[in-house]
């Protein structure tokens, strides 16, 4: 059984950003990590290897070359292996193109199923997995708290929706995006960081993967990045003065009514 | 193609959330400015009152209600919003990034090759264009986007975006017929009803936000009551969440929901950076906190300091007197 995870590298929470002048372009602190969400993906595919026979995991990214430090933090957690398809030159910004890349992945590197993190935590978007399924034709289930793939074929599958927490089962192959609560992820060994170290990440050209969903030209990227800005800056915070804490409350409730109106 | 602006309408027990009736509300905006249509689409088994309910805001609602939508899935909604869509051939489709919306609009992008803008907080029009606002990095950046090819462009936006306006003159109704697909990969077991909260975390326009301050699990029994009594919702920090003492449901944060109530109330939160990503965007912010260095407090219009179980209760009181007033 071969199990696919799509990973991606996002900037630390403490990592700086810079807009340059012109409001084009970012600049980003390098600090980066695996997607929180996706670490989940990546050991759920290893506890799948530890508990089936024959199962061999392969991680994947659409990133620049930096991020294969991310891959090899997923060969020293268990994963067998790596590929990098390099974004530099590439659209990353349309979620078509960045599906239609990892979908076109999938078919040559052939999967019985895919995992990935619900969402990035970068731009919260949240849309390359169901769309790498829709691609691929492939049933995919969202936000997945428990998984149990039996050795044929099919996986028990227990998923976050609106309202509750539904049981179903999954013919494979099939797409999951993966959800707090599903496992806790492991930190690596040793042994599996120096494996890491001595495995080769392989780098792909976007443009030696045959790719049958449609164009993934710049040209074609249905969307345009117009500018980058600062969110608005909130006024210093107004620190409301009192003998009593019942006196604090009431000048807060009042300002809340007379000031802010948000009451 | 139509110049029209479609909105995807997500009911709730058969009733229209409130983040579609946001949504309607700026779609009348944009239907202006093109000059166009505002569709409103029901979908789902017994939604004929929802669809009365928002004829009041669209020119005309398309309804599709037969009994093989009574659940939500992707494969079932999908088919039907994806026969509407290839019907009309709108402009615009706006939906809500809810659970269901990042379900559901992905797939129906692919299908129907659309520009796909996720988890915006806004937009707006100049001249001919329209531009959407969509936070980065848990709202350190804020980026402007426009759709670029001439293909239809499906617009998620987080709830709380935009203001409800009045209901106007009730639009015509239209019942369309698209039989639901279902996937046979799929094949339901079981479904647990969790939370029997009345009001989704996202959508709260009230929330009142407990961190490690707040002690212990029991505590929060406060809170919930001046949530109630608000009509919102009771949050928590990770650190509290990973204790134990609220579900996964309640978390805000990066790692748990980005909500943007029009009143957040953080009470013993110190304001760690990967929760302010998940609430920076509400409207007004209050922090309670009886350490006056707390990092929440940079991120606040207004804040007490001092210790929250005297204020706590002095709060529920003032907050129990203006609902009783108005």
């Amino acid at each position: 059984m071969k199990v696919l995870v799509f990973i991606k590298e996002v900037a630390d929470t403490e990592a700086r950003i810079i807009i340059s002048s012109d409001q084009k372009e970012l600049e980003i602190e390098n600090k980066y990590t695996v997607n929180f969400f996706d670490e989940f993906a990546v050991e759920e595919a290893i506890r799948i290897k530890e508990s089936l026979k024959d199962v061999e995991i392969a991680v994947c990214t659409f990133a620049p070359p930096r991020a294969v430090e991310a891959l090899r933090t997923t060969i020293a957690m268990g994963a067998d292996r790596a590929f990098l398809i390099d974004s530099r030159n590439h659209e990353s910004d349309d979620p078509l193109i960045v599906s239609r890349i990892l979908a076109g992945f999938a078919v040559k590197e052939g999967f019985d199923l895919i995992l990935c993190g619900r969402q990035a935590m970068d731009d919260e978007s949240a849309n390359v997995g169901p769309m790498i399924a829709e691609f691929l034709k492939i049933p995919h289930v969202n936000q997945v708290t428990r998984l149990q793939v039996s050795g044929t074929g099919t996986a028990e599958v227990q998923s976050e929706i609106e309202g509750g927490k539904k049981v179903s089962e999954v013919l494979l192959p099939a797409l999951l995006t993966t959800q707090k609560g599903l496992n806790e992820p492991r930190v690596p060994l040793i042994t599996g960081v120096m494996k890491a170290m001595k495995t080769e990440i392989a780098v792909l050209d976007p443009a030696t993967i045959e790719i049958p969903f449609g164009s993934i030209d710049r040209e074609t990227s249905k969307i345009a990045v117009l500018s980058y800005e600062l969110p608005d800056k909130r006024p210093s915070v107004s620190i409301i003065e009192g003998a009593s804490p019942e006196e604090k409350v009431t000048g807060l409730v009042r300002a809340l009514k007379e000031e802010a109106k948000a009451l | 193609m139509t110049g029209d602006v479609f909105v995807f309408v997500e009911c709730k027990d058969s009733v229209p959330r409130k983040a579609s009736l946001e949504l309607l509300s700026v779609g009348r905006r944009v239907a202006s400015q093109f000059s166009s249509g505002l569709f409103a689409v029901v979908v789902g088994s017994g939604v004929k009152d929802a669809a009365e309910m928002v004829s009041g805001y669209a020119d005309t609602t398309l309804l599709v209600d037969n009994e093989s939508l009574a659940d939500y899935g992707w494969d079932t909604y999908g088919s039907v919003l994806e026969g509407v869509l290839k019907k009309y051939e709108p402009m615009f489709l706006f939906g809500t990034s809810s659970v269901t919306g990042k379900d559901l609009f992905p797939r129906i992008a692919v299908r129907l090759q659309a520009a796909m803008i996720s988890d915006a907080v806004g937009l707006d029009l100049e001249g001919k264009g329209i531009k959407i606002k969509k936070p980065l990095f848990g709202g350190k950046v804020i980026s402007w986007l426009a759709p670029k090819a001439d293909s239809m462009v499906i617009v998620t936006f987080r709830p709380n975006s935009f203001t409800v306006g009045n209901a106007g003159e009730k639009g015509r109704i239209v019942e369309e017929h698209f039989t639901a697909e279902t996937n046979r990969g799929i094949k339901p077991i079981s479904f647990e009803k969790t939370g029997s909260k009345k009001v989704d975390l996202q959508e709260a326009d009230f929330i009142i936000c407990g961190g490690r301050g707040m002690k212990s699990a029991e505590h929060f029994a406060m809170l919930d009551e001046i949530a109630d009594l608000m009509g919102g919702r009771t949050g928590a920090s990770r650190t509290v969440v990973d204790s134990k003492w609220r579900e996964y449901d309640d978390q805000i944060g990066k790692s748990g929901k980005t909500v943007s109530p029009k009143l957040y109330i953080g009470c013993g939160l110190s304001g760690a950076l990967h929760h302010i990503m998940g609430m920076d965007t509400s409207r007004v912010i209050v922090a309670i906190n009886k350490d006056p260095n707390a990092p929440i407090f940079q991120y606040a219009d207004y804040g007490i300091v001092d210790d929250l179980f005297a204020v706590l209760p002095a709060l529920k009181d003032e907050l129990k007197k203006t609902r009783e007033d108005t």
